[in-house]
């Protein structure tokens, strides 16, 4: 059973609960670089909002993170310049989903609130909730302090997510917990992800 | 990948009434917890069957929790066809015997408690059961009543009709062993349906659940007694030594008094959804359904006051339903589980005002959802592992469990009805727990356990 709650992205401000800021720097090893095939559409992200954004160099099979490419399920720039990459695939060989988000939220620190609307019965109950919430450890990857989150909402709900800090702004990439990926491997997964990352700044 | 239970028990494959399968692991990954020799107070062995001495209670989060026993094993059973249940009755007894002098009735030792469902008392002692069956004054009705499905139950949940359901429980698998194989084995009065196995406490929920694969197993808190994370047998939380009994608050009338010191119990098994709990609840939203919403407690706390003082009243409940649109497993259920006011037992006790009424003996379980069953198809056993509770609850009738259960699904005992439709997320635990097999039971006193009114 899989409960779904229908949530939204609000303006309200959470608690910040993630490390400090880092220096602009990638998390993967020196030398490594967006692959060409998948480099223009980050960078066109990139300029699009203004800011930096992190370029996956490894991807969970069989995914890959190109924009605009056969995996792309989402791409959402918002008023704010937050942005929401999605790379999705069914499995349609009975495989299994594997989901993979990326967002970025230029300028801002904090972890935004989600809108939560519940239909109990004739009646739709509506509040708010962290759209990041219960951490559950740390993760340094070269200037990187990532948080995991285990609770997440809207696009992220049972996924995993890590978020952390770049220059005055928050940064997450996340995994759906599902077939064929169990947590331990989705865990694996998110860890090689973050590892692979690599900053591409706006063209000029 | 996780083991599934068969790989697990691949050692033991050729015996599967025998196989304490995954749950041998438990010793593996964890040290059976060394009980002092002075808790164990030596002596006459209750009149109750169901209550277990020696059983210690250590301080967390600075409030007084009950440790149970490390292993369950819960054994339902027809009588064999061709036993005169007359003749049965002695070496039932016998065996029972036996067993107690090899084990005190402790954690340590062996708790043994047999419990007969209606089908034993309408096929083999109707006519006894007609003069001496406990009657529910408030209810007007028998004080065991066939099980029924609640409003939060899937549409396939089984309604049981064992005669027996024999509850074994013990810190050491060897005890547990001894008495299934004492009581089935070697007694040729018992046929089995079912073998359900399980554990409370320490650092079990977790490792074996991880070491078995469950989804979200790995989300569970370490050393959590339970899979959903939070603390259940809080000393406050759980009914004193005889307040279940027929007789100690007056709800029953016991017609002769065949069946004083007996209790009733109710049996059922219920798939939990780790994955939704822990990926879709934060703690706070965990609190709030497990507890009461808005109920503060510092992140990642497992132990929660559970006493009088903390108990929920019906309007209250009703009102955090107006304001949060949701109600607290527990809140709702102590409208109906503690007592209302100040209350002298049949024995000069006095309970105090919220004081809880039910006797808990539940424990998680990976059997799905049995660990052995003599109609696999019927009861759609399959050898993957899969986080649950078998949960056994004693009260003092059928009627007593039904309205604390109806409880749970927002259905209070002033006849308020939480609108919330069933298993909504509103709803308590609900929306994450599938309730698989139901069944009510007497428990006789320990002096006609065997094969009750059989002898009249």
């Amino acid at each position: 059973m899989r409960v779904r709650v229908l949530v939204g992205i609000a303006a309200a401000a959470a608690a910040l609960v993630l490390g400090a800021g880092a220096s602009p720097a990638p998390a993967a090893g020196k030398g490594a670089v967006c692959p060409a095939a998948w480099k223009a559409g980050w960078v066109k992200l990139a300029t699009k909002i203004g800011a930096p954004v992190y370029c996956p160099t490894w991807m969970p099979n069989p995914l890959d993170a190109k924009i605009g490419g056969q995996y792309e399920d989402i791409y959402s720039i918002g008023k704010d310049r937050s942005y929401l990459v999605s790379f999705l695939s069914h499995g349609d060989l009975g495989s299994g989903d594997v989901h993979v988000n990326f967002r970025g939220y230029p300028g801002r620190m904090t972890i935004p609130k989600c809108d939560t609307v519940t239909i109990e019965g004739n009646r739709v109950v509506r509040g708010t909730t962290p759209c990041f919430a219960d951490a559950n450890g740390t993760l340094r990857v070269g200037s990187i302090r990532a948080t995991l989150y285990t609770v997440n909402q809207d696009a992220d709900q049972w996924h995993l997510l890590y978020a952390w800090h770049l220059a005055g702004s928050l940064y997450t990439v996340s995994e759906h917990v599902i077939p064929p990926y169990s947590y331990p491997q989705v865990v694996h997964n998110l860890h090689k992800l973050m590892h692979s990352l690599v900053l591409v700044e706006p063209a000029q | 990948m996780g083991l599934t239970r068969r790989q697990l028990v691949a050692g033991a494959a050729g015996a599967a009434l025998g196989a304490a399968g995954i749950y041998e692991l438990a010793d593996k990954l964890s040290e059976s917890p060394s009980r002092s020799a002075a808790a164990v107070p030596l002596g006459p062995r209750p009149p109750e069957q169901h209550v277990l001495d020696g059983v210690p209670v250590v301080v967390e989060n600075g409030i007084q929790v009950v440790v149970p026993p490390r292993h369950h094993l819960v054994v339902t059973a027809t009588i064999r066809p061709g036993v005169d249940v007359a003749t049965a009755q002695p070496q039932l007894e016998h065996a029972l015997r036996e067993l107690e002098s090899r084990y005190e009735q402790t954690p340590a030792g062996l708790g043994l408690t047999l419990a007969w469902g209606v089908p034993y008392f309408d096929r083999y002692v109707s006519e006894a059961a007609a003069a001496h069956m406990p009657f529910d004054r408030r209810a007007q009705k028998p004080a065991l009543l066939p099980t029924r499905t609640f409003p939060s139950d899937p549409d396939g949940t089984l309604l049981e009709h064992n005669d027996v359901a024999l509850l074994i429980r013990s810190d050491r698998l060897e005890h547990i062993e001894d008495a299934r194989k004492t009581l089935l084995d070697e007694l040729a009065v018992f046929d089995a349906q079912s073998l359900r196995r399980g554990f409370v406490g320490g650092d079990l929920p977790r490792r074996l659940a991880v070491a078995a694969g469950v989804p979200g197993s790995d989300l569970i808190p370490e050393n959590s007694e339970l899979f959903l994370g939070f603390t259940s047998t809080q000393k406050a939380g759980l009914g004193p030594r005889r307040i279940a009994n027929f007789e100690t608050l007056g709800l029953v009338e016991l017609r002769g008094g065949y069946f004083r010191g007996g209790t009733h119990m109710h049996l059922s098994h219920i798939f939990e959804d780790l994955e939704a709990w822990y990926l879709n609840f934060a703690f706070q939203e965990r609190v709030d359904t497990a507890f009461r919403p808005g109920l503060k407690v510092a992140e990642n706390v497992q132990t929660v006051p559970q006493g009088p003082k903390q108990v929920a009243s019906t309007k209250e409940v009703e009102r955090d339903f107006k304001l949060a649109g949701r109600f607290g497993h527990s809140a709702s259920i102590q409208t109906s589980s503690r007592l209302l006011q100040d209350t002298t037992g049949e024995d000069g006790t006095v309970y105090v005002k919220g004081t809880a009424i039910p006797q808990r003996a539940d424990f998680n379980t990976l059997d799905n959802p049995f660990a052995w069953s003599a109609d696999p198809t019927r009861d759609q056993v399959v050898s993957d592992a899969a986080a649950g509770v078998h949960f056994v609850v004693f009260n003092p009738s059928s009627d007593d469990f039904h309205r604390n259960r109806l409880a749970m699904d927002g259905v209070l005992p002033d006849g308020t009805t939480l609108p919330l439709q069933p298993g909504a997320r509103g709803q308590g635990f609900n929306s994450v727990l599938r309730t698989t097999h139901r069944q009510n039971f007497l428990v006789p006193p320990r002096r006609s356990r065997s094969f009750p009114l059989a002898e009249l």
